[in-house]
C-alpha cells in the first residue's frame, strides 16, 4: 500500500517536472526586444509589431505624418544599436513569417522576411531541399540575415548574396518596390549588407538547393598548418562541402592548437533518409556547465578545450544531413547574468595572411589577462564584391570571438580598448571586421575596413532624405 | 521516524531552501518593478506564517510530525516548478502566501519533534550540535548554489531545489518507526 502511494507521488511529481520545464522552455523561446549584447539599453517611443503589409504601410505613413525615425528588428541578435533608435518606433518583424511561394522544380521559395532560416528548413526539409548559405545558427530572421550579410560553413555556394534571387522593399515614402539585379538593381547592393537604413525588406526570393548527407571529417592541426591545409585538402578537395574549424583560447594551447570538421560528401547519398529528420536542440547543461567553467577561471578553459577535443575525435565518421549542419546548437551559450554579458567579435582576414595574424594576435592578447576570451570559431568566406558594405575582400578566413565582459561603463571601456587594438591588427594584416557587433570601432577603423561606407551614408541620404529609418549604428558612425 | 532519519531529513531539506531563499531575490528583482513590491512580497510571506502557526501546532499535536513534513517536502517540491515560470508581480504574491504557510509548517514541526526527543537536562548541547550540522548543510548548498547560478540559469535552481525535497519526501515514506515517533503513536 505505501509502495503504491510512494509510487503515485513520485510518478505525478514526475509529469509535474516535465510539465514545468515544458512550459519554462516556451517561456524561454519568447525573447523580449532587447539587443542581445544588453550593453545599449535605448528607450523606444514604442514597438509595432509588423503584422501585414498594409499594417507596415500605416507605420510608415504615420512615422511620415508624425516624423518618427523607425528601426526595424528582427531577432536582434545584432549587439551594436542595428534595430533601435532613442525614442524611436521600433517595428518587430518576428510575426511576419509566412512562406508565400514554394518552387519545387526551380527549387525557389519566397518568403517574409521576418521568417527565421529555421521555419525555411522546416518547410523545405521533407521535399529534399536545403539552403544554399546559411549561418551556422537557424534562429535568425531572414531580413535580418540578408541586411548583415551573415555567413555560415558552407564554402561551395557563394555569399548569402548569391543566394537572394529578388526581394521586395518598403520604402521611406510607404511604397512597395523590386529589387533584384535587373530591377532597380542600383538598389540592391545597398539593400543587401543595408543595415534596415534603406526601408523595410517585405519578402525575399531565395535560391534553394537539394539536401545532401555529409560524413563529418574532424582532425586536429596546429595554425601553422591551417592555411596549406585549407587550401589543399578543404578547397581543394571537391567532396569537402562545409568546413568549421576552432581555435584553442586555453591558456596551455592558446592560439595555437586547432581542431576543424570537413563536411564531406558522404558515399552513398541514398542513406539520406535516414538521417533527414531535423534535430531538435540536445541537453545542453553539460556543455553549458563546461563554458560555465570555462568563463570562470583558466583550468576551466584548459577542460573545455579538452572536452571539446574529444568530442571532435569522437564525432568523426559521423552523418549528417545538411539541413541538420545549418541548424546547429545555440541554447547552450545563453547567458544570463545580472552584471555580465556576453558579446561577440568577428574578424576576416585573408587565408594566406592567417599565421603572422595570429602570431600577432597571440602576441597582444597575452599581456591581456583580464580579457575573457571564451572561444574562436573559424569558417571561410570567399571573395564578394557584390554589395557595397562588403566585408570578404578575398578568400578570408573569419574568426569569431566570444567575449564575457562587464556591463559597467568602466568594463565597456576596458574591453573597448583591446577590441581597438584588435580591429587595427586586423586591418594591418589586409583583414577587415564585421559591423553587427558592438561598435567599438572608432570611425577611422570604419572607413578603413569598409572604404565605400561614405558611399553607403550618401545613397542613404539620397534615397530616405528624412532619415525616416535609422539606428544606433547609423547615428554613431555617420555623424 | 527516528532521530537519525529526522536529521537527515532536515539536513537534506535545509539544503534545498538555502538554496533558494538568497537566490529568490533574484527572481523578485527581475520580476518586480520597486522595492515596495519587494517588502509586500516578502510581508506577506511574513504575516501568512504567522497567522498560521497556531493551528499548525495544534494539527502537529494531532496528526504527528512526519505527516506534516511529509507535506511540507511534497508541497514545496511541486511550487518550486512553478517559480521559473512566473511573469507577474501578483503570481509572486501567490506563491509567497504559500510559501508562508509551508515556513510555518516546517519551522513548527521541526521545533516540536526536537522538543519531542530531547532530554529536559541535556536539551541546551543537544539542540547546539543540531545546529551545527543543520548550519553547515546550509552554508554548503548557499556557496555550491551561488556557482550553479552562475553556471546555469536561475531557474536551474529551483528545479534541482524541487528534486532535492522530491527525494527528502522519498526518504521520509521509506524511512520508519524510531524514537522520535508520531503523537499518535505515543
Amino acid at each position: 500500500m505505501k509502495k503504491r502511494y510512494l509510487l503515485l507521488f513520485v510518478c505525478s511529481y514526475i509529469l509535474l517536472f516535465s510539465a514545468s520545464i515544458f512550459t519554462y522552455n516556451i517561456k524561454l523561446s519568447h525573447p523580449t526586444a532587447s539587443d542581445s549584447g544588453q550593453l545599449l539599453p535605448v528607450a523606444v517611443k514604442s514597438i509595432y509589431p509588423a503584422k501585414g503589409e498594409q499594417e507596415l504601410k500605416m507605420i510608415i505613413k504615420k512615422a511620415n505624418i508624425n516624423e518618427d525615425t523607425l528601426s526595424i528588428a528582427g531577432m536582434q541578435h545584432s549587439q551594436g544599436g542595428h534595430t533601435m533608435y532613442p525614442n524611436g518606433i521600433l517595428i518587430d518583424m518576428k510575426s511576419f513569417n509566412k512562406i508565400l511561394k514554394f518552387d519545387l522544380q526551380k527549387k525557389l521559395i519566397t518568403v517574409q522576411s521576418g521568417a527565421t532560416w529555421e521555419d525555411i528548413q522546416e518547410y523545405i526539409n521533407p521535399y529534399g531541399l536545403s539552403l544554399k548559405v546559411g549561418q551556422s545558427q537557424n534562429i535568425f530572421t531572414v531580413g535580418g540575415s540578408i541586411s548583415v550579410i551573415g555567413h555560415g560553413r558552407d564554402i561551395r555556394n557563394g555569399s548569402l548574396t548569391d543566394t537572394v534571387i529578388s526581394l521586395r522593399l518598403l520604402t521611406p515614402e510607404g511604397e512597395v518596390i523590386e529589387v533584384s539585379r535587373t530591377e532597380n538593381e542600383e538598389l540592391f547592393p545597398y539593400v543587401i549588407g543595408g543595415y534596415g537604413l534603406f526601408g523595410v525588406i517585405v519578402d525575399v526570393t531565395l535560391q534553394l538547393t537539394e539536401d545532401e548527407l555529409y560524413v563529418h571529417n574532424n582532425e586536429q592541426l596546429n595554425y601553422q598548418e591551417y592555411a596549406t591545409y585549407f587550401k589543399n585538402e578543404v578547397l581543394g578537395n571537391e567532396s569537402v562541402k562545409m568546413h568549421v574549424g576552432r581555435i584553442s583560447v586555453a591558456p596551455e594551447t592558446f592560439l595555437s592548437e586547432m581542431y576543424i570538421t570537413n563536411y564531406t560528401l558522404a558515399p552513398n547519398q541514398a542513406d539520406l533518409d535516414q538521417y533527414n529528420t531535423l534535430k531538435g536542440e540536445p541537453i545542453i547543461a553539460i556543455p553549458k556547465f563546461f563554458l560555465g567553467l570555462a568563463r570562470y577561471s583558466e583550468w576551466g578553459k584548459n577542460i573545455f578545450w579538452d572536452i571539446q577535443k574529444q568530442y571532435n575525435e569522437k564525432t568523426d565518421q559521423k552523418l549528417e544531413s545538411r539541413n541538420n549542419v545549418m541548424r546547429s546548437d545555440s541554447e547552450f551559450m545563453e547567458y544570463n547574468s545580472v552584471s555580465k554579458t556576453e558579446i561577440l567579435q568577428e574578424y576576416f582576414v585573408p587565408i594566406d595572411n592567417f599565421e603572422p595574424y595570429i602570431d600577432s594576435l597571440k602576441r597582444l592578447l597575452e599581456d591581456e589577462k583580464d580579457f575573457n576570451l571564451l572561444n574562436i570559431t573559424i569558417r571561410y568566406v570567399g571573395k564578394d564584391d557584390q554589395v557595397v558594405m562588403n566585408y570578404a575582400t578575398d578568400d578570408m578566413f573569419s574568426l569569431v570571438l566570444l567575449i564575457n565582459q562587464g556591463t559597467t561603463k568602466k568594463d565597456i571601456e576596458e574591453t573597448g580598448q583591446i577590441v581597438r587594438k584588435m580591429i587595427d591588427l586586423t586591418l594591418a594584416h589586409d583583414g577587415t571586421y564585421y559591423l553587427p557587433y558592438y561598435p567599438y570601432a572608432t570611425k577611422e577603423q570604419l572607413y578603413a575596413a569598409y572604404p565605400q561606407v561614405e558611399d553607403f551614408f550618401l545613397k542613404k541620404k539620397i534615397f530616405d532624405s528624412n532619415e525616416r529609418f535609422s539606428n544606433m549604428f547609423y547615428k554613431e558612425y555617420s555623424q | 521516524m527516528t532521530f537519525r532519519t529526522f536529521l537527515y531529513y532536515q539536513s537534506t531539506i535545509v539544503m534545498a531552501s538555502s538554496m533558494i531563499f538568497p537566490f529568490y531575490i533574484l527572481l523578485l528583482k527581475n520580476v518586480g518593478n520597486n522595492y515596495a513590491q519587494f517588502g509586500w512580497a516578502y510581508g506577506i510571506f511574513a504575516l501568512t506564517a504567522a497567522f498560521c502557526y497556531p493551528m499548525i501546532g495544534k494539527l502537529s499535536d494531532k496528526i504527528g510530525d512526519r505527516i506534516l513534513f511529509l507535506i511540507y517536502s511534497w508541497s514545496m517540491a511541486v511550487l518550486l516548478l512553478l517559480f521559473p515560470l512566473v511573469s507577474t508581480v501578483w503570481q509572486i504574491y501567490g506563491l509567497q502566501i504559500c510559501m508562508g504557510i509551508l515556513s510555518a509548517v516546517q519551522k513548527n514541526t521541526e521545533k516540536t519533534a526536537l522538543a519531542r526527543q530531547v532530554k529536559k537536562e541535556t536539551a541546551g548541547g543537544e539542540i547546539g550540535k543540531y545546529h551545527i550540522r543543520i548550519s553547515v548543510a546550509a552554508a554548503i548548498a548557499i556557496i555550491l548554489t551561488g556557482y550553479i547560478v552562475d553556471f546555469l540559469t536561475i531557474a536551474s535552481i529551483f528545479y534541482i531545489g524541487s528534486l532535492i525535497y522530491m527525494v527528502s519526501s522519498v526518504m521520509l515514506m521509506t524511512k520508519r518507526g524510531g524514537k522520535v515517533k508520531d503523537v499518535t503513536n505515543n
